[in-house]
């Protein structure tokens, strides 16, 4: 059962009970009023002062109004229950958190390193203030780098690649050590969209000054580019259009981004949003084991290694692994991978084991039971 | 020879090839439940916020429309068993209707609150619900940013959780308020003033008896000492007449300790009196209300960060993060982490997963690994790069080696 569904139908019950003792008040209330109001009509037409009284009395009486109130807040206490029951205990994470000594002086240095890398400026100036934090020179040139990155790829947005082509043509020679393809790609980029606002005769005079520089490594698709002149009124329409238009502005100026931090030796997003962003993916699994193996405080205190694959997502791959097929095991130095002439890859220890550890024994791939031995097989250096 | 000639590494054969073992594919709406399950109890805080709000509006409404209308009709009882002359009894009448009018706008008003509360917490369970396979990302940056504005609350930087929240329009996903409320209580505290901590257990009275909570008790006895540390003896015994003897039947022990201390005076050497003396107690005090304050609204008492820190760096850690090379993407090369993370267990991966030392891009089926002569391996696209751009020479970027592209082998890893 979706336990989201759950929770909002039982709160929807508070609500509607909640709703009902209202209309119930009301009522009271208004059969109350107007009882009073008979009454004090009564008197004025000069009724018995007495019989009124008493007859307003036994009416209130019968309408009891404190009954109905305390029957219909009554019932809208069971529905809270139930509600309550719904939301369960808060999971204190009982076992989860090992109490470590978190320098906080430390994480506001982070976040105003966080804050500052995703353009929160203000933010992190205000931090700095509050948490007063010691602005040292790592954190200071790291604000300054923020600045700058922020002060290339904000005109991006406008399509004004000006500031990025200036950087660009200062770490030129850097950016070709690591194949950097960015300056063709801003180029194309602001082309197609002088053709796609129809300025033709820009786009050609733009293309002369840039292209050329381009026309050896890359000339089919200068080529490309060029012959797109022809469909100025009708882009979409071009045949080798969709390759052209796969770089977006956004995927280009986040491309920079890494280029610029890779230039500069420091890690492509803030270190502390990569790991609240890993934290925010397993801790629901790290819970749910804890919670299926039962496992008391001290058990998860004394844990050398998690016994499950969290499966975290793609982007938090910053090592290769390799886990030989057969015995489930991750290789380090002492067990490293070997590859059998068949190219199946297994463990060393395996093929050791395989081979009952004489290097001329033949045994048989898993995979594809091709007999070899042992010394047949080379190390991988992963 | 000791190869069979059929099976020679020819990738064109028909070979038993393994099927690649894919990672399991991105969270499936069928899993999404068990995800849901987890993220409510670790949400309680959101929920439960607004919920308290909404109760205790809900429950002082009635409380205060229950007294009214039994004063009401206690008024009528008085009026309609005594003699009255018809001008009072008119009169009489006349000021309840009017208070009846009253009651009836207070009755609008009071729902009013009450619906907006309820909207409150309706849009957070929406928030929770809205968690899609689309919007993931987008999901849990807003997770992030109530992870940051929960922990600069704790901290008490009020300025910049606010500036926080409003710029990522989370405003209505965080409460800001209470933590203001709270660091009145303990500045107070601090200050050795209880007057405010004993108007908030005034103000949550009904939950803190569900929870059997000592606090106001303690409260009291602080200032009881503190009454007897300015040897004031006899304001402090019409003091404890006053409010400590109600706590007498339950805490007998605690109370009879705590009154002794009449008998010594604040400098008294005595082990087991001093200690009650102590200018710690207070510090002790503010640690109480912040545990009362947690339970009371589903809150841990680590601000969230602290807990999604350690699982992420659990998560992420591996042998490979503390080896000298360590690429700096990994958030555990950095010395301060590493630290942190030593007490952490090592997280435990079932498949591989191979990352190109070139291109940094995972080596899956669409761009497999190949080898070199040397061992050494790396994805194909970055060979292919390679030798294109230097006329089908191979050289490896860690060891220098070189050799041509046909030279490769293509390796099966699963």
């Amino acid at each position: 059962m979706d336990p989201i569904g759950t929770v909002k139908d039982g709160f929807n019950q508070v609500a509607k009970r909640q709703k009902h003792y209202h209309s119930t008040s009301q009522a009271v209330t208004d059969r109350a009023f107007e009882a009073f109001v008979d009454s004090l009509v009564q008197i004025i037409m000069k009724h018995d002062l007495k019989t009124v009284l008493t007859e307003l009395k036994l009416k209130l009486d019968s309408l009891s109004p404190i009954n109905q109130l305390q029957e219909s807040q009554k019932e809208w206490n069971t529905s809270l229950t139930k509600f309550e029951k719904l939301l369960g205990k808060s999971d204190m994470f009982p076992a989860s958190s090992r109490s470590i000594d978190l320098d906080h002086q430390l994480v506001d240095k982070m976040l105003v390193e966080y804050l500052y890398r995703h353009g929160l400026f203000e933010v992190g100036d205000r931090l700095v203030k509050e948490a007063q934090v010691e602005v040292d020179d790592q954190l200071s040139e790291a604000i300054g780098r923020s600045l700058e990155i922020h002060r290339i790829t904000e005109p991006l947005k406008q399509k004004d690649i000006e500031p990025a082509m200036q950087w660009i043509s200062e770490n030129r020679e850097k950016l070709k050590e690591h194949g950097s393809k960015l300056e063709l790609e801003l180029v194309s980029l602001k082309y197609l969209e002088m053709l796609r606002q129809g300025k033709r005769s820009d786009a050609l005079r733009f293309a002369r000054a840039h292209f050329p520089k381009f026309a050896t490594p890359h000339s089919e698709k200068i080529r490309r580019l060029i012959v797109a002149l022809l469909w100025v009124s009708n882009l979409e329409n071009y045949p080798h259009g969709e390759e052209l238009f796969s770089l977006g502005w956004d995927k280009t100026s986040k491309e920079l981004t890494k280029q610029y931090y890779h230039l500069h030796d420091q890690p492509s997003s803030s270190p502390l949003a990569v790991l609240l962003s890993a934290g925010v993916q397993s801790l629901p699994r790290i819970l749910k084991l804890v919670r299926v193996m039962g496992l008391e405080k001290e058990e998860w205190e004394e844990m050398k290694q998690l016994p499950v694959d969290l499966e975290l997502r793609d982007e938090f791959r910053f090592h290769s692994v390799f886990v030989c097929p057969v015995s489930r095991e991750q290789s380090d130095e002492y067990n490293p991978p070997m590859m059998l002439p068949c190219r199946h890859v297994l463990c060393k220890q395996t093929v050791s084991r395989l081979s009952q550890s004489c290097s001329t024994r033949r045994f048989k791939c898993p995979y594809c039971t091709a007999h070899t031995t042992a010394a047949a097989c080379r190390q991988l250096y992963l | 020879m000791e190869i069979d000639p059929v099976t020679n590494g020819n990738t064109d054969t028909v070979m038993a090839e393994p099927a690649p073992a894919i990672a399991p594919p991105r969270p499936v709406p069928s899993s999404r439940s068990s995800q849901l399950t987890e993220s409510i109890k670790l949400e309680h805080q959101l929920l439960r916020v607004p919920f308290e709000h909404y109760k205790k509006t809900i429950r002082a409404n009635h409380r205060s429309l229950e007294r009214e209308v039994s004063s009401v009709v206690s008024s009528v009882g008085d009026l309609a068993d005594n003699d009255w002359s018809k001008d009072v009894a008119v009169s009489r009448l006349t000021s309840l209707v009017s208070r009846l009018q009253g009651l009836k706008r207070k009755l609008e008003e009071g729902s009013n609150v009450e619906n907006l509360q309820a909207q409150r917490c309706r849009a957070r369970i929406e928030h929770l619900d809205s968690a899609d396979v689309e919007n993931i990302t987008e999901w849990n940056n807003t997770k992030l940013k109530r992870i940051l504005v929960d922990y600069m609350l704790r901290m008490s930087y009020f300025e910049t959780a606010s500036k926080l929240s409003e710029s990522s329009n989370i405003s209505d996903l965080v409460d800001i308020d209470i933590f203001r409320e709270a660091k009145k209580v303990i500045d107070a505290l601090k200050r050795r003033d209880v007057a405010s901590a004993l108007a908030w257990c005034a103000d949550n009275k009904t939950r803190l008896k569900k929870s059997k909570s000592k606090l106001e008790f303690q409260l009291r006895l602080q200032e009881f000492i503190e009454l007897v540390r300015a040897d004031s003896y006899k304001q402090a015994i019409l003091y404890a007449r006053k409010h400590l003897t109600p706590w007498g039947a339950t805490h007998m022990n605690e109370l009879q300790h705590v009154l002794a201390t009449l008998a010594f005076k604040s400098t008294t050497e005595c082990a087991k009196y001093k200690a009650l003396f102590e200018l710690g107690q207070w510090d002790v005090l503010v640690h109480q209300f912040k545990q009362e304050f947690c339970k009371l609204y589903g809150m841990t008492m680590e601000p969230l960060l602290n807990i999604y820190l350690q699982a992420g760096l659990t998560a992420l850690k591996t042998p490979y993060s503390f080896e000298e090379g360590c690429t700096k993407e990994d958030p555990l090369s950095q010395e301060t982490f590493r630290k942190l993370a030593m007490p952490l267990p090592y997280s435990k991966q079932e498949h591989s997963k191979l990352v190109c030392y070139i291109s940094k891009e995972l080596m899956d089926t669409e761009n497999p690994p190949q080898v070199l002569p040397n061992g050494y391996v790396y994805s194909t696209k970055a060979l292919k790069e390679m030798a294109d751009k230097n006329k089908g020479e191979i050289k490896c970027p860690r060891t220098g080696f070189v050799c041509n592209h046909t030279d490769l082998v293509k390796a099966y890893i699963s």
